[in-house]
Formats: structure tokens, sequence, C-alpha cells
């Protein structure tokens, strides 16, 4: 892990001088302030915490996510630079790991960008600043684990669209896993519908975010990241075979 | 310095690399001909790492790619095809980089970018992006990657492409110097800009290795060797020169009319007969030369001989 940070520096520098990077966090933050504050009216709710701005957190990563993502591989779409990375003495572990750490930091300086909201929720007076920060600390996680599901799949694919398809689509049905579990309900047998909604990410997420950060739901969130990125390393070392 | 064998690779069904073995020194500089889709590239990308192969070894300084993988590459520079590209990067940085990735920190890191950069002239152009460079100036980039670490074998695919008459005549004086320090394997398919430089050559056909010679060795087996090729303003007396002992026949260029090559039979000697032909004649010839071999005829044979 010794080249890790130099490719986690490289990435980050990819990102930061890349226009797409800061169109989508700015859409992310408007969206966030938009829909979570004004469409969730939580001002009327007069809550002490920002769960009603967090709640909407997994679909508008919909629309960050797949972006981050297809930025992830975008100087390996090069042949050349591809084949004189493989060449290089750099493992493919250090490789996806530098990688996803940049973007997962791209998505905690996006999440931080919201800290005027936690300035003015203390200055109304009403805020529970350790479910505000268990808020953050849940809603990184999510970010992190729909980040690895895009760093899989660009491992699979190389064109941007399809890689942009693919991660939105497959997140999209982890976000309405829900909804597809309450259809089941009635179908399938309960012990089905219970591993589901056990492995069901909104679910752990819901339940972060209402203020319970158990070491059970972040490990859980962890285990998915570390998932992800093993898939990821096994698919780029038996592509190079 | 560098040991394979049989070293083969399969993709999918269909074997691009059989049975390849052969090893190489420090100061040698070998040369890896053969025709378009012969295996050149594979082969190199199999020793740089880039490619697993299916069955074989490949030492270098005594690592075996497969199990000390790291340690091997750390051996290697490689300079892909094309040339090095980057859809951001400035070459400043991408040379940063991969000088990073090799382990360079702080001054030793300038120090050996700037070095690699003089050396292949691109102090000038340190800034520019390196994906709007021409092609040219990317084959330049990627040496320059590939030497900046000093490597015990240095890999290059395809190097004198693209480069114009002056700056391969630079490139034959930089490959003559780092052959000093160390292993050169260059695949190509312009064999005669290499001729001069390369001590050794592989001819690879069809994945298989076709002939592992000295240069010499394989422009003597050229059924052009010891020819004489002359250029006349008016026709030449081809049945004169057909007569003279030692010839095996003649050749009409179809593309430079007033041009014939005059073939020797293996082991004669025919340059001063036609010499004195001319000279009795008075033909007024505009050029004329001893062939040394042509290497892209022998080449050729040896695939079709492959093939076949």
């Amino acid at each position: 892990m010794r080249l890790l940070p130099i490719v986690f520096k490289r990435q980050l520098v990819s990102f930061a001088s890349s226009p797409s990077t800061y169109l989508s966090v700015a859409v992310f933050l408007v969206l966030c302030a938009a829909l979570g504050l004004h469409a969730n009216h939580w001002m009327e709710r007069n809550s002490s915490d920002l769960q009603a701005f967090f709640e909407l957190h997994p679909w508008l990563y919909l629309l960050l996510i797949p972006i981050l993502s297809t930025q992830l591989w975008a100087d390996e779409r090069d042949t050349s630079f591809a084949d004189t990375m493989n060449t290089l003495p750099v493992t493919t572990v250090e490789r996806v790991i530098g990688k996803f750490m940049a973007a997962w930091v791209v998505c905690g300086i996006a999440l931080l960008l919201n800290i005027p909201l936690v300035i003015a929720v203390n200055y109304l007076g009403m805020a529970d600043n350790l479910v505000i920060t268990s808020q953050f600390v849940a809603s990184w996680l999510l970010a992190g684990s729909y980040l690895s599901v895009g760093c899989f799949v660009c491992a699979l694919a190389h064109q941007r669209l399809v890689i942009l398809l693919l991660t939105l689509g497959l997140l999209s049905t982890v976000s309405g896993l829900s909804s597809i579990l309450d259809a089941l309900e009635h179908q399938a047998p309960l012990w089905v519908v219970d591993s589901l909604i056990s492995l069901d990410p909104i679910f752990r997420f819901s339940m972060m975010d209402s203020g319970k950060l158990t070491l059970h739901d972040s490990l859980y969130f962890i285990s998915m990241i570390l998932a992800f990125l093993s898939a990821t390393t096994i698919t780029l070392n038996y592509k190079h075979s | 310095m560098i040991e394979i064998s049989n070293l083969t690779k399969y993709l999918g069904k269909k074997y691009v690399i059989s049975n390849f073995s052969f090893s190489a020194q420090v100061q040698e500089c070998v040369g890896v001909f053969g025709e378009s889709g012969a295996g050149k590239t594979t082969l190199l990308s199999l020793i740089a790492g880039a490619i697993k192969p299916t069955s074989g070894q490949i030492n270098i300084q005594g690592f075996n790619t497969r199990t000390h993988s790291l340690q091997a590459k750390k051996a290697i520079g490689y300079q892909p095809q094309g040339g090095l590209s980057h859809p951001q990067m400035t070459i400043k940085n991408l040379l940063n980089f991969i000088a990073a990735i090799r382990g360079f920190r702080g001054a030793e890191k300038r120090s050996q970018v700037g070095m690699a950069a003089a050396r292949l002239e691109l102090l000038p152009m340190l800034n520019c992006p390196v994906g709007l460079l021409p092609l040219g100036v990317k084959r330049r980039v990627a040496i320059a990657q590939a030497i900046l670490h000093s490597p015990s074998l240095l890999l290059l695919d395809e190097p004198t492409e693209g480069l114009c008459p002056a700056e391969r005549l630079k490139f034959r004086g930089l490959i003559q110097s780092l052959t000093e320090d160390m292993t050169v394997i260059i695949a190509s398919r312009h064999y005669g800009e290499l001729a001069d430089i390369c001590t050794r050559a592989l001819v690879i056909a069809n994945g298989s290795l076709m002939a592992d010679t000295s240069l010499s060795q394989l422009q003597r087996s050229s059924r052009h060797y010891r020819a004489v090729t002359l250029a006349a303003d008016s026709p030449l007396d081809l049945l004169a020169m057909a007569v003279i002992p030692g010839v095996a026949g003649i050749e009409e260029d179809r593309d430079a009319p007033g041009t014939v090559t005059v073939l020797a039979m293996p082991g004669h000697s025919i340059f001063p007969s036609i010499n004195a032909l001319i000279a009795h004649r008075g033909w007024n010839i505009t050029s004329l030369n001893l062939e040394p071999g042509r290497l892209d005829d022998v080449v050729h044979h040896l695939s079709q001989e492959a093939s076949s």
C-alpha cells in the first residue's frame, strides 16, 4: 500500500480538474437544499436534527455517484496509458483503493459543504449535534457503498455512457428495493423478504439517519464497500490475465 | 538478464505466442522483427507484465514475472506502441506521476524527470498537455517515462514510427548510449532503420520464433546479399551482365525504370566484375551499390515459411 497515496493524490487532482465534478456537486447541493428543506417542510417539522434533509440522500446520490464513477477510470480509457500503468510496479489493489478513496473524499467534501445548514440549525437553537453528526456519517457511508458499486461497474464496462447508465440502473434498483419488497410481501416467503430487508441499504441508512449510529449498521456499509472493491480488484486482475 | 522459456499465450482458442524461448544479456540490443500481426507487441506486453502468459516462464534479473511481478516490473521500462497519451495531464505532470510510482521523491524525482526530458528533448514543451501533442512527441514522452528510472531492461515497441529522419538519427544515438547500461529490446517492422543499432535479431512469425541470430548473419541469408544495384540513364545490356560468372539473376525495379539489381550466387563476389563491365562499356551510371542483404526479404520469406 506504499503507492496508494500517489494514486489517491493523482485521482483527487483529476477530479479537481474536471468541470463535471463541480457541476455534479453543485446540482447535488442545490437539490439537497431545495428538496430536503423546502419540499420536505423541514422548518415546519420543528426537528432538532436534519432527518428531513438527509432522507432524500439515497435518491440524490443517484445524480452525484454515477458522474464521479465515470471519472474513476477515465484516464485509463486511453489504451497506451492503461498499458503503461499495467507495467508499473503498482498493484491493482492500490489503484482501486486509491481511486475509490479520492472519489469518497469528493463525496465527503460535497457533504461538508452543507455545514452552513448545521450552523443555521445551531443558530436557531434547536440542534442535536450528535444526531446530526451520525446523519452525516451515515450519508457518507451510504455514498461510499454506492461508489464501490460504481467502481465495480467501471471494471466491467469501458464506455462512459454504459458506466453511467449501469450505475444509475443498479443504484436506482437498490434505492427502490423497499418498494419492491413491499410488492413482494404477500407473494414471497417471509424469510426471503426478511433477508432482503436486512440487505436493503436504505433500511440501514434510515436506521442510522434517525440517529442510531450502531456498529452493526456501520459494518454493513463497510463490508459492502469491501465486497465491491474486492470484486473490482478480482475483475481487473482477471482482465489483465 | 532476461530469460524466457517456453512462453505461450492464448487469446481464446488461438495462440498468439507459441513456445517462445530466448535470453539476452546486458549491453545487448535485440531487434524483434516480424510482419504486422506476427506477435511482436504481445511478446513485449508479456515481458513488460501488461498481460500474463498462458504458460512458460519469464525471468528478469532472476525475478520470475509470475511470482515476483513487482520486483520484475521495477527492472523494466516499457514504451507502448502508439506513444503515451493522457486526456488531462501535461508532460511534466505525467512524468512526475510515473517517477513517483517508480519510487522517486523530492529533488531526486525532479532530477530524474529533468534528465529523461532533456534526453528526449522534451524540456521546451514540458507544460503542454500530452493529449494535444503530435504522435512523434507522444512517442518521445513514452520513451522518456520508460527510461526515467534507468531500467535494466528497456522494451521499445515501434519506437521510430512517426519520427522524422532527423529524429530517427538522434534516436539511433540515444539507443546506442542506452545499450551501454542496459538490455534493449526493440520490436519493429522497419528493419532497415535498426540494422546498425541492433546486435542481434529475433524473427517472429505467427507467434513463433523463426530465427535468433546476429544482424549480419540474417543479412547474409538474404538472396540480395552481395547483390549489386545500379541505375543508368540509358538502357543497360542485361545479357552482358547475366553472363558474368557468379551472377544468379537480374531483377528490374518496376518502380524505378533504369534500375536493376544483379543477384550474386552464394560465395561469389560480382561487384568487381560489374565494375569492370561498366568501365569497359562506358555506361553512364547514376548509382551503384553493393547490397548488404535485405532484412525485409528475409523476414517476409520466414513469415511465409511459418504460415505454409
